[in-house]
């Protein structure tokens, strides 16, 4: 019995021990870097977006690898606002991916934090070509004298009507129309069909609102990074949409909640809707109801306020492969073979030889159309500070907050300009 | 652990203070060798524990210390942390979210967990008797607290209580219009507490080992009395259970003030956070959204030990009132 006690405990001690060591090799095979032995390098690749959207990627990676032997490309994809939270914890961790899908609203965010690496030395070294943008876009990623990212696609606000409802109710859209003819046309195509309401709600996206103010002179950020707007410019804007919303014009908030994840219009309950022209795409899939691209309403029958924004790629600043990243980056803006199969997946390809190999087809020709329609009135986008992103957010929640009924439309203002005043850091 | 054993723990308990075992029971080998022989014995247990001790001290005593510091100071993940005292928990009690957040949660956590342990407990007592299927049954009634936390049930949910699906066409043959469950700021919350009610399952299973605890002669003494099934529940079966009810109380208080995944998913992401006018904001979806969206990790980790802070001052609460209403066999000797 002793003996046998005497065997068991030794064992004991020696399997601790393998415990202990099996601890370590633990912990030293977790630090393990990305280098490999032959040469080759892996870069990590994360973007948001959907399913759709994933295999055209997948496609674009394979020509990638196959024309860089060398270089092996991790995908990693999420949803829009899960890619930010999953982003921002990689990044505090030091690990951020090496390249990723970024926009214009977050440059200033992380390229404060110096999370963004530069572009500038990789175009210098050749790596990457900054020629053959459309529309002066080689510039949109350019903040400070700093190039945090090189624009892959680019889209502008439109508006999306139903056009056999408009039709129906006797309206035309026509470039150049102002706020006044765009409400009462709701409320025509409102009186006309009983299943449709004339409009949705819009007081609440933050792109519209810029639009508009920039028509007045203004723009919803100013270049120091403030809000650019004064809490009676919101109450006007705010105040506006609801007379319009409690006249039973425009989809009802509870009613356009409850239609999420479709847009109001996507869910056939409105006859027309802001946001960005490549959201046609979304829309067809979501709808049977054929829907058009028509101009933004105006103040004084001329200027839209409307400018290019874009889905970038940015590298990260802690990369060990900046010329890997830059490579990349240039083969999926400049190649005309990812350009074909893109397509308008991420708005307008941003170089010619993207744009000039994808034959627009369907709904894709429309949103190729209303670009061409709108060029014209383009302007310069308005620097997004740190911080806007939140702005956007609180926005967006507040306003849907009053058309809920569920506040005044003093506490709103109020409050936006508390949250909205927080998140700019002032 | 499990509350079943409370009573059959008090029989084995050893006497406190006496006669404590030293070394390993049973043998009694010569004093030094003994000695040396225990040492070994101790190094052995030592190491084996090492793991565990590194895991809580890596793993669990370090983050929250880390955590506590980050309460008192302004940090956004990037930059290095700034001492700023007590001002994240001065700015919380003015931010009204803040307090729609512990509003929610509260609600949630009041009507919800005593709806689920009724449940559980009406479901243990039906399922208590041996039956026919009586296997099929408690499997049946258990598996949805097996993928409780998961992210599929949340989809589940979601699919069931959207616009134009089961509930709401249902619902709607009885002239009663809804439209999207979810979507509607008054009827998101009831959807989510229905989802946390349908996951008694856990609760269930230890009401149902409770009630197996329950000696059968009492039920045959007080049926001999004349006490009808009312009067021997409430006079027999809850006493009896109530250490199990006391630890199932406890225990689905403090997870339902957790609760986070099934409300993320249900009001789903993209850019609406906290669902319908904020109608889903749950505690834990807040402070998420403050630390790893907003980039105020020090808010959040204040959050996080306001919530701490409550869930302790509740678990107190109900330990003291626990001699009001929990009966140890104990006591009544």
């Amino acid at each position: 019995m002793g003996a046998r006690r005497g065997t068991t405990r030794a064992r004991g001690v020696r399997a601790a021990a393998a415990a202990l060591a099996a601890l370590g090799l633990l912990a030293t095979g977790c630090g393990g870097g990305s280098g490999s032995g032959d040469g080759k390098v892996t870069i990590r690749y994360s973007w948001w977006g959907a399913k759709d959207r994933a295999e055209l990627i997948q496609k674009t990676v394979e020509m990638f690898e196959k024309e860089h032997p060398n270089i092996k490309v991790k995908t990693d994809f999420s949803e829009y606002t899960d890619f930010w939270s999953k982003f921002n914890t990689q990044a505090a961790g030091g690990n951020a991916p090496d390249v990723f899908q970024n926009s214009y609203a977050f440059l200033r965010k992380y390229g404060d934090k110096n999370l963004l690496l530069d572009l500038n030395g990789q175009a210098k070294a050749g790596n990457l070509s900054l020629k053959g943008f459309r529309d002066g876009l080689e510039k949109a990623g350019d903040i400070d004298g700093k190039l945090l990212g090189v624009p892959v696609g680019a889209n502008t606000f439109a508006l999306f009507y139903n056009p056999d409802a408009y039709r129906k109710a006797g309206v035309t859209v026509e470039a150049g129309w102002t706020w006044d003819d765009f409400f009462a046309a709701a409320e025509k195509v409102r009186k006309s069909d009983d299943t449709l309401y004339g409009a949705s709600d819009n007081a609440n996206v933050m792109y519209l609102y810029d639009l508009y103010l920039r028509q007045n002179g203004k723009a919803f950020f100013t270049k120091d990074g403030k809000l650019g707007f004064t809490e009676d410019d919101l109450t006007k804007w705010w105040g506006r949409w609801q007379q319009h919303a409690k006249a039973d014009e425009l989809v009802p908030g509870k009613k356009s909640e409850q239609a999420k994840p479709k847009a109001s219009i996507s869910a056939d309950l409105s006859a027309s809707e802001f946001t960005w022209d490549n959201f046609l795409v979304r829309f067809a899939a979501e709808t049977k109801t054929s829907l058009d691209l028509g101009p933004i309403p105006t103040t004084d029958g001329k200027r839209t306020g409307q400018y290019l924004s874009s889905l970038m790629l940015s590298g990260s600043a802690r990369t060990q492969h900046p010329k890997e990243v830059a490579q990349f980056i240039d083969f999926m803006t400049h190649d005309p073979e990812v350009g074909k199969v893109m397509g308008y997946n991420r708005g307008i390809p941003a170089t010619t030889s993207q744009y000039d190999a994808y034959e627009p087809q369907g709904v894709d020709a429309k949103i190729a159309a209303y670009e061409k329609s709108v060029s014209a009135q383009l302007e310069p986008i308005t620097p997004h500070p740190a911080g806007a992103d939140v702005a956007e957010a609180a926005f967006l929640r507040i306003y849907t907050q009053v058309a809920l009924g569920q506040t005044s439309m003093g506490k709103a203002v109020d409050q936006f300009f508390n949250e909205a005043d927080s998140a700019l850091g002032s | 652990m499990t509350p079943t054993t409370t009573r059959a723990t008090h029989g084995t308990r050893p006497p406190t203070g006496k006669s404590r075992a030293t070394a390993a029971p049973g043998t009694r080998p010569a004093p030094a060798a003994g000695r040396r022989q225990g040492r070994r014995e101790n190094l052995a247990g030592y190491l084996f524990l090492t793991p565990w001790c590194i895991g809580i001290l890596l793993l669990t005593l370090g983050p929250m210390l880390v955590s506590l510091y980050l309460a008192f100071t302004d940090y956004n993940l990037f930059d290095s942390p700034r001492w700023i005292g007590f001002k994240n928990f001065q700015d919380l009690f003015q931010d009204d979210r803040w307090w729609t957040s512990v509003q929610v949660t509260l609600k949630y956590v009041l009507i919800g967990t005593p709806l689920k342990l009724a449940a559980a407990l009406a479901v243990a007592l039906l399922l208590v008797k041996p039956r026919k299927g009586q296997g099929f049954y408690r499997s049946a009634f258990y598996a949805p607290s097996l993928i409780g936390a998961s992210v599929s049930v949340g989809i589940v949910w979601r699919a069931i209580f959207n616009d134009d699906a089961v509930v709401d066409k249902s619902m709607s043959l009885f002239g009663w219009d809804v439209g999207g469950w979810i979507g509607d700021p008054d009827w998101a919350l009831p959807t989510l507490i229905t989802l946390t009610v349908w996951q008694f399952g856990a609760p269930m299973v230890i009401f149902l080992a409770g009630l197996k605890q329950v000696p059968g002669e009492l039920y045959e003494a007080a049926e001999m009395d004349g006490a009808g099934r009312w009067r021997r529940f409430r006079s027999i079966t809850l006493p009896m259970i109530s250490p199990v009810l006391f630890f199932n109380l406890l225990l689905e208080l403090i997870h339902s003030f957790q609760v986070f995944t099934s409300a993320v998913v249900i009001a789903g992401s993209g850019t609406n956070t906290g669902g319908p006018g904020d109608s889903l904001l749950v505690y834990g979806w807040y402070l998420y959204e403050q630390g790893f969206r907003n980039l105020r990790m020090g808010y959040a980790a204040a959050m996080a030990w306001m919530l701490m802070l409550g869930i302790g001052l509740v678990t107190a609460v109900l330990f003291k009132t626990q001699r009001g209403w929990v009966h140890y066999e104990e006591d009544a000797r």
